[in-house]
């Protein structure tokens, strides 16, 4: 295992993917900072780690489900293009080994970005003064939260990646969800959790509260239905994807 | 046939939307041998080595390979396997040598495989270009690199001449000769190209729209291009009689009259019969069936090769 690991991060070498990375999070978080800048400009109040919490959970709905769209696509394109899949399942290495192997090497990318933005947010509530130290328990909430929507995005991105050809359809899967992943604020609770890219506001430790006259962040624990559902639909998508795509024929 | 057989089918089909591509094949590839398997485009070769390599499965029938059902030892028989299916497979991105040590990571084996198996090909020049700037030719032998790497039991290699210019096809063509005596390998080849198998194949199989229609060593495919001597002379319907009435018949009776496998001495007797009875003898004619006739008797196509 260790080693179809290390085969796929070979394999990525000269894919440009860490600066793919880098750009897309580079203007995420700009474009998270300028906007928590300018509300705190309007309300001293916002300029709390809760603030800074909310908005980047609530902005990765929209980038996460692209940026995994982007990452598994590339590391799943370059075995159709060259027709490396076949080459691959006949060595002895089994065709699950080298799924669950894309999909770690997945995951630990996106985990690298989320980790390095946890990094981004200390720094800049540092630098702006927030009041008391960085909440860790809430930074590890938010960590664990989005990383549990990311796999299963990432697993149901690999899945469709690796039946289908033409990475289009992979990309514009992604683009959806991040569509669905930003406007989600808008839809009713039950219909919210169907969606997987929901997720990444549901399963944030900071909730933003509307009533008459104001409006504040509020800590929230966070449900562990919603825990289990994630998680089930990780297991869903990955096994479902893995079971048809060794099945099938090549 | 009862040596030890590396690759054994039975009844192998595989059934595409009621059109069977491949139907009922009994393979038969013996060890050490140059096997060639040879089949006009669209024929079914590539449905079956991919079924020999479990790429696909079968709709009826069964693989063993080196004595043991693929079924069950699939990943013990693919350790000992190499092969090259239809286009070669390469990560464009990689140079040459990267392909390799991929390859080579996956196989297990030490690094003089990896500069050998380079070396073998002709590669090691171009090892560190990119893939994608290979030429359709130096990715095919890439493929074949790869697919040689572990030094494998059997190599199968589908249409491995596919996009060589002349002097690569005969380069290939050579080293495919030597693998069975200098490192043991058992080859497996495919090819639409009567000529290359001619060349070097020592075993050969005939495949036409999914049925095998010969099977067996490149020395009895020959011999079933039986001669013909043909006999032309003054009379031919005089002549068919009298010799019928000696127990030569004619296996050809139009302008000269045909006998297939006769020997030097009948012919003598038969031209010395017609000349006492006065029925001229203007020609004596002996006619060998080429290894393409014989081809194309069998698959019953026109030249479409
Ligand atoms: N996946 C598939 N679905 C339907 N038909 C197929 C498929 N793969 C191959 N065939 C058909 O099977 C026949 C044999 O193809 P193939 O084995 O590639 O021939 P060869 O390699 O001898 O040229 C062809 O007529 C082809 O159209
Ligand atoms: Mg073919």
């Amino acid at each position: 295992m260790i080693k179809t690991l290390g085969l796929e991060y070979f394999k990525i070498r000269r894919k440009k993917i860490w600066i793919m990375i880098m750009l897309f999070l580079g203007v995420e978080m700009l474009w998270a900072f300028i906007s928590i800048n300018r509300s705190i400009a309007s309300n001293p109040d916002q300029a709390i780690w809760e603030s800074v919490i909310h908005t980047i959970a609530s902005m990765n709905g929209l980038f996460i489900p692209i940026l995994s769209a982007i990452i598994v696509s590339r590391i799943c394109d370059m075995e159709h293009k060259g027709s490396t899949w076949k080459m691959l399942v006949t060595t002895n290495v089994g065709r699950g080994q080298i799924y669950s192997a894309k999909y770690i090497c997945a995951n630990s990318l996106l985990l690298y970005s989320i980790l390095a933005q946890t990094l981004l947010m200390v720094v800049f509530g540092l630098i702006k003064g927030f009041p008391g130290a960085p909440p860790f328990e809430l930074l590890i909430q938010f960590i664990g939260g989005t990383l549990l929507t990311t796999l299963a995005v990432t697993a149901l991105q690999q899945w469709i990646s690796l039946a289908i050809k033409n990475q289009a359809f992979a990309l514009c899967l992604g683009m959806l969800g991040g569509f669905i992943g930003m406007t989600i604020g808008l839809f009713p609770a039950a219909v919210r959790h169907i969606f997987i890219w929901s997720y990444y506001m549901d399963l944030s430790p900071v909730t933003f509260l509307y009533d008459e006259h104001s409006s504040s962040y509020i800590t929230q624990t966070v449900g562990s239905g919603l825990v289990v559902a994630a998680l089930i639909m990780t297991v869903i998508f990955y096994v479902a994807g893995r079971i048809h795509i060794t099945l099938k024929e090549i | 046939m009862t040596t030890s057989a590396i690759v054994q089918t039975q009844k192998l089909s595989k059934t595409y939307s009621g059109l069977n591509p491949v139907n009922k094949v009994d393979l038969r590839v013996q060890e050490g041998e140059i096997y060639g398997f040879l089949g006009p485009n669209g024929a079914g070769k590539t449905t079956t080595l991919k079924m020999l390599l479990g790429l696909i499965k079968p709709s009826e029938g069964t693989v063993k390979i080196f004595g043991e059902s693929l079924n069950k030892h699939r990943l013990s028989i693919l350790q000992r396997t190499g092969s090259l299916i239809e286009s070669p497979s390469y990560y464009g991105h990689l140079t040459g040598l990267e392909n390799m040590k991929i390859m080579q990571r996956l196989r297990n084996v030490p690094d003089k495989n990896v500069d050998e198996a380079l070396r073998i090909v002709r590669l090691e020049n171009q090892k560190n270009k990119k893939a994608d700037q290979y030429s359709l030719g130096m990715k095919q032998r890439l493929g074949i690199a790869m697919a040689l790497l572990a030094f494998p039991k059997l190599l199968i290699l589908d249409e491995p001449t596919n996009g060589l210019d002349p002097a690569g096809i005969g380069e290939i063509r050579e080293l495919i000769k030597s693998l069975p005596a200098r490192y043991g390998i058992t080859v497996l080849l495919s090819s639409h190209l009567l000529s290359e198998v001619d060349q070097l194949a020592t075993s050969v199989g005939i495949i036409s729209e999914g049925s095998l229609l010969f099977q067996g060593s490149m020395t009895s495919l020959r011999e079933k291009g039986s001669t013909t001597i043909y006999l032309k002379t003054g009379d031919n319907p005089k002549a068919e009689q009298l010799l019928l009435t000696q127990g030569y018949s004619p296996a050809q009776s139009e302008s000269r009259l045909g006998f297939n496998n006769l020997g030097d001495a009948n012919v003598a007797e038969m031209n010395k019969l017609l000349v006492e009875n006065n029925i001229p003898v203007t020609r004596i004619e002996e006619q060998k069936k080429s290894l393409e006739d014989i081809f194309l008797e069998l698959t019953g196509k026109e030249r479409s090769l």
